[in-house]
């Protein structure tokens, strides 16, 4: 499970809730963690690729934001996306949203879990092991 | 043995590069001589060399956030895992305080894991032991300081420290790392920038204690973490730099080396070609068309009977270059001149006949006449027998 979220403390809260789910996590920081985000390169993204669900936080600047969830929708159509999304987001933003899971900025890691944990096929197992 | 890859796509990645690396090298090879192939593959790798260092140094020097991982959270969920990674600090009182707290907290359970710090060098001159055993010994000695009210586990690990750490997340899984330096890496000891390598690859919390002996340990501001990973990136970087020099010139002089060594070997045979036609040049001439006969019981034997002949019975002729043989044959049925070795198989009819004797390769071979006539003579040399010298 991929959580891209800008804020690292917040990606880790995020990453200790999944994990104690049972689900195994990545967190990465997104473009302002490299020096331009694998995701929108030709090479995409190996954890994006290797996930079955992105949490993603559009917490960046709006282009970043855009760009990244243009890509995940894209690139990796069939991965279900649990998205936060900030009030003041724009129309582009809200037409890219469509099929993604929202849940309002900001969200705690408890409100996370729980809309991951009711997708299909992401119920808690009942030993919490999985993912 | 850890694959160097992260993911499918990223080793089909590789595998394209390298094979469009290879096309002019390949091309090189095909189109042009076997120096100038060996001049692009140094090229090409060179190229590869670089862009894979100015990659490693980006990530040594921490300009390139990885992303952090971590596997399910283990047992219930009261459970929580703890992994203490330390070595000469293991002695310290805050330390082992800590450890200790932590371990008497219900559902926790502690891990001290103690990197051995082999160092390559140790590694090569077997002096691994004696760094196993200072491990053992202060684990030890830190477990049974916590005392028995307290459970702690205790590893030892001959791996790199942040491998050893990645290994303990496959079998341990911890929920928490504790990282324990001292302020200055001292000469057998962690690394203070090991807790920056630890957070920015593992999705944990990562607390880092630095403690000096019989003072109290700290944890480190952000600054100093920045400082501590930045110092680590720069030696780090400047050792991997020499490495990656000293690998160049290894490289470069093989290279280097194996193009003179082709070079000459060209020159030789350059060199071979142009006295073998000097000595074709030096030979004496042969004769357009050579004239002989063959006539039944026309020379004497040594033991006083007349054999059948062919009046010449040494031909001397190049390499690939057709001989006119002109035959008269006196007798009434055919004789051959056969050679197998060099190929040759001239059937001599009866009357007057020309016939063209071809030999591809040097050597000199036997031939004798295959028909059935007088056995002796196709036995003999200079009866019905002979040689073709072919230079």
């Amino acid at each position: 499970m991929l959580i891209e979220h800008p804020d690292e403390a917040m990606g880790l809260e995020i990453a200790a809730g999944l994990r104690l789910a049972g689900y195994a996590v990545a967190v990465c920081p997104g473009p302002r963690g490299h020096a331009r985000c694998p995701l929108t390169g030709p090479a995409g993204c190996a954890p994006a690729h290797d996930a079955d669900l992105v949490v993603c936080s559009l917490g960046y600047e709006q282009g970043a934001a855009r760009e990244i969830l243009r890509e995940l929708r894209t690139r990796y159509p069939d991965t279900p996306l649990v998205v936060e999304v900030p009030a003041d987001i724009d129309a582009d933003l809200q037409e890219l949203l469509g099929g993604c899971h929202r849940l309002p900025a900001p969200a705690t890691p408890e409100q996370i879990v729980t809309a991951v944990q009711g997708l299909p096929g992401h119920a808690p197992a009942e030993d919490s092991a999985g993912a | 043995m850890r694959s160097p890859f992260h993911s499918e796509p990223e080793a089909f990645r590789f595998v394209l590069l390298l094979t469009l690396a290879l096309v002019p090298v390949v091309l090189a090879a095909a189109l042009g001589p076997t120096w100038l192939a060996l001049v692009v593959l140094a090229v090409v790798l060179g190229a590869l060399a670089v862009r894979a260092a100015q990659l490693r140094m980006r990530k040594l020097r921490g300009l390139e956030q990885p992303v952090k991982m971590a596997p399910p959270h283990m047992g219930s969920a009261e459970e929580r895992r703890v992994l203490v990674v330390a070595n000469d600090t293991l002695s310290d009182e805050a330390l082992l305080s800590e450890v200790e707290r932590l371990a008497s907290v219900p559902h926790t359970h502690v891990l001290v894991l103690v990197p051995a710090l082999i160092s390559p060098s140790a590694r090569l001159t077997g002096a691994v032991d004696g760094l196993l055993d200072q491990a053992r010994v202060r684990l030890k000695a830190a477990l049974d300081r916590v005392g028995p009210d307290v459970v702690v586990a205790g590893e030892i690990s001959e791996a790199d420290p942040l491998e050893a750490i990645e290994d303990t997340f496959a079998t341990f899984v911890p929920d928490e790392v504790i990282v324990s330096t001292r302020c200055e890496r001292p000469a057998s000891g962690l690394e203070p920038g090991l807790a920056g390598l630890v957070r920015e690859r593992f999705a944990v919390p990562v607390r880092h204690i630095v403690s000096e002996p019989g003072s109290a340990a700290r944890e480190p501001d952000r600054d100093t973490e920045a400082r501590y990973r930045h110092e680590f990136g720069d030696a780090a970087a400047r050792k991997f730099g020499l490495k990656a020099l000293a690998g160049a010139g290894i490289v470069a002089a093989v290279l280097m080396s194996m193009v003179a060594l082709v070079q000459s070997s060209e020159r030789n045979e350059a060199r071979a070609a142009a006295q073998a036609a000097e000595q074709i040049a030096a030979l004496p001439p042969v004769a357009n068309v050579v004239d002989l006969k063959v006539i039944p019981e026309g020379k004497l034997g040594p033991e006083g009977e007349k054999h059948d002949e062919f009046t010449t019975t040494e031909f001397a002729v190049r390499a690939g270059q057709p001989q006119e043989l002109r035959i008269d044959n006196t007798d009434e049925v055919p004789h051959s001149i056969t050679a197998p070795e060099a190929g040759v198989n001239i059937v001599v009819m009866p009357g007057v006949h020309t016939y063209t004797l071809l030999v591809s390769h040097p050597g000199r071979f036997l031939w004798f006449c295959t028909f059935r006539c007088d056995e002796w003579a196709m036995e003999h040399p200079g009866y019905m027998s002979g040689y073709i010298t072919v230079s």
